[in-house]
């Protein structure tokens, strides 16, 4: 069994018209008994833009405090808001530095660019290979699912009403096929005024 | 006596407040070659002087302007050895930023960071400090940046300045001459006329390097280029 | 060619040919005839040497995964027999199905409950069906849940280390009373009171042992049995789905109800915030 699979967790996130959304599962567990049913693995890295870890939990708690620690670094040096462009250069270079003994988590990047505003999306694998597609990206233990929910449901320009219910129905039809995913989501919804 | 008081490292206080070593060092800078810096609206102009002694030199081979990364450029007064291995350093430092976080570094970045290696050998031991002043020029943000960089690893922000001999003649000489609305192609001219004015012999394409740098990038300016601003100089 | 034919060859050939292919037939399908009797396979010591099916030529895990997480359990209790069971379907993580009917209704007065390879279960409570419609048949009486359960326990137990893997409870009331087996496909086979079988029996124990008592009312046992369930398919993702409960009586086995898991879980939350 892979150990990206030890706690379980299901992610997405797509592309809209001038939107974008990121939503993920609460369920934390080990194998295939349910500890938690509240685990956040979404975060706030700015006003306009998200990170998801799914994956091994704690590397997703590791992996977010070592990213956020770069990223304050990052804002008081510059002086400016991260975009999530260079965020996701910034965790695909901390993740590759473990190459030889990696971070158990498959980043999920999702946010508009902080001065164009621009929808922006990717995941990466778990030493920091980047995949920017321009519709939905998908993480976690019930991706295959998720694959062919986010095929079949994704249309581009949806709005954001639409966008939140694409997502959401992606997700739960997805992790209703997973064992390790469910009990409880969260969805968020990336807009220009918020 | 003074030598064995001061002698465990280089860069000491004197017993007055004073970094003697560092003044030594910005003496180095204002006996060295002559630069100009200027910003204009849309750009940036660095331009210096670069005498040869003998009429044996091959011009136009070891150059004084330089390219950091494509969108900074920079230029000294002082000593060059010194200068090339900062140039070496700056190059360094922008394609590490560029690894990380794919993005070109901001000039202010570069200039933050190339300050602080130059702070470090006012600070260490075993070393000192070097001997060249920096005028680091970049368009990023949409518009044109301009800067100094001392052996102190002090840093200041201009809008047109002068370094190397003569400094503050040409600095009052940009005083004048400047203002906010110059286009790049009057600010080249307004730098060849500064260092026109502490030049001792006649201005040739051959004995100034003028960098520009743009929204399209940094770039060198060819002697046959430098050659055509030479001839609307009276 | 043309010597062979004069020769009739061909109908001196005919026979065996066919004959060949029968007894091959017969040997490839043998259950056709006798339903205990499996294919073994073709591999030398077949008995004892093939229960490692899970492993290819070169030791390397095969991605077989049978169906396997469950949550069943029965218990007796002064009215007779409750069982209740969930309704997932696993392999491995994925979900395969949401509706498994795990109770089987072997006749009016037993019933069987599935855990472990669900292919096992099903075709073995089959063959036990039969058996026991045989019986009643023969003997003119329906046969005991002591004598049901040990053919099961029997037929099972010839395959032992194959690989096969049940584990199962047989609920019913023959002339002595409400009877509760447990069988299994290591050879276990033994009577009780209260029985939980399943991944998430280690769950559906907590809450059934701390509320369980023999003189339970009949909505009291129902509610036993469905919250234990219950409370076994939110902490073990291998169960899941809905809720069914049966009852055994004198009568014959009853279908209480199928709850949906998610509703249960509101309605408990409900009451409990109530409290």
């Amino acid at each position: 069994m892979s150990i990206l699979a030890y706690n379980g967790g299901a992610m997405l996130a797509m592309k809209g018209d001038g939107c974008v959304s990121i939503a993920a599962d609460k369920r934390y567990g080990i194998q295939m008994q349910t500890v938690g049913t509240n685990f956040q693995k979404i975060f706030e890295m700015g006003p306009h833009l998200y990170v998801g870890l799914p994956g091994l939990a704690t590397d997703t708690q590791t992996v977010m405090e070592k990213m956020r620690f770069r990223k304050n670094l990052y804002e008081l040096k510059e002086n400016r808001r991260i975009s999530p462009k260079v965020m996701a250069s910034l965790l695909s270079n901390m993740l590759y530095e473990k190459r030889f003994g990696p971070f158990f988590v498959e980043p999920i990047v999702a946010g508009l660019d902080p001065i164009t505003y621009e929808p922006f999306i990717c995941n990466m694998d778990l030493i920091g290979c980047i995949n920017k597609p321009e519709e939905f990206v998908v993480g976690g233990t019930a991706s295959a699912q998720l694959y062919g929910m986010c095929e079949s449901v994704w249309e581009p320009n949806l709005g954001p009403e639409d966008l939140f219910e694409t997502t959401s129905q992606a997700l739960m039809n997805a992790f209703d096929r997973d064992a390790i995913s469910g009990w409880g989501a969260v969805v968020y919804i990336i807009e220009k005024i918020r | 006596m003074a030598t064995e008081r001061y002698s465990f490292s280089l860069t000491t206080f004197s017993p007055s407040g004073k970094l003697v070593q560092i003044e030594y060092a910005l003496a180095a800078v204002a006996a060295g070659a002559p630069s100009v810096g200027i910003k204009a609206s849309n750009g940036i102009v660095i331009a210096t002087e670069n005498k040869h002694k003998s009429i044996l030199y091959e011009e136009h081979s070891v150059h004084k302007v330089e390219m950091v990364t494509n969108h900074i450029g920079m230029v000294y007064s002082g000593m060059g050895p010194d200068y090339r291995l900062l140039v070496k350093q700056a190059r360094k430092m922008a394609q590490q930023y560029f690894l990380v976080y794919r993005e070109p570094i901001p000039t202010v970045q570069l200039v933050q960071r190339v300050a602080a290696v130059m702070q470090e050998y006012t600070q260490s031991g075993g070393v000192r400090p070097f001997g060249v002043s920096l005028l680091i020029c970049g368009w990023d943000n949409n518009r044109p940046y301009l800067f100094q960089c001392d052996p102190s690893g002090a840093y200041f922000a201009w809008k047109a300045t002068a370094m190397g001999k003569n400094y503050v003649n040409g600095k009052t000489f940009l005083e004048k001459r400047f203002s906010e609305d110059l286009e790049l192609d009057d600010a080249v001219h307004t730098a060849i006329l500064t260092l026109k004015e502490s030049f001792e012999g006649q201005l040739t394409a051959d004995n100034i390097e003028i960098g520009i740098c743009d929204q399209n990038g940094f770039r060198r300016l060819e002697p046959s280029h430098v050659k055509d601003y030479l001839a609307n100089i009276p | 060619m043309a010597l062979a034919e004069v020769c009739g060859m061909q109908d001196y050939m005919l026979p065996r040919r066919e004959n060949y292919l029968n007894d091959e037939i017969f040997k490839m399908s043998l259950n056709f005839t006798n339903n205990a009797a499996l294919g073994i396979p073709p591999m030398i010591g077949a008995i004892g040497t093939t229960a490692d099916f899970t492993k290819d030529d070169n030791g390397k895990e095969l991605k077989i995964h049978f169906d396997h997480g469950t949550t069943t359990l029965g218990f007796m209790y002064k009215n007779g027999i409750v069982l209740a069971v969930d309704s997932r379907a696993t392999g491995g993580q994925f979900i395969g199905s949401q509706t498994m009917k795990k109770i089987v209704e072997i006749n009016n007065f037993l019933l069987g409950t599935l855990a472990g390879g669900a292919a096992d279960c099903v075709y073995w409570d089959r063959v036990l069906a039969k058996q026991c419609r045989m019986y009643e048949l023969r003997n003119r009486e329906r046969i005991s849940v002591a004598a049901a359960s040990k053919l099961m326990a029997n037929m099972v137990y010839n395959y032992k280390g194959m690989g096969l893997s049940m584990g199962m409870m047989l609920a019913g009331w023959d002339k002595r009373g409400p009877q509760l087996y447990y069988v299994d496909s290591e050879g276990t086979r033994t009577p009780g009171k209260i029985f939980s079988v399943g991944s998430g029996s280690i769950y559906a124990f907590g809450v059934l042992d701390s509320g369980y008592k023999w003189d339970l009312s009949d909505q009291e046992a129902y509610d036993l049995g469905r919250r234990s369930i219950y409370h076994a398919t939110h902490r073990d993702s291998a169960s899941g789905g809905i809720v069914r409960v049966y009852h055994m009586q004198e009568t014959g086995w009853v279908h209480i109800d199928d709850n949906d898991c998610n509703d249960l879980h509101y309605k408990y939350l409900e009451e409990k915030n109530q409290v």
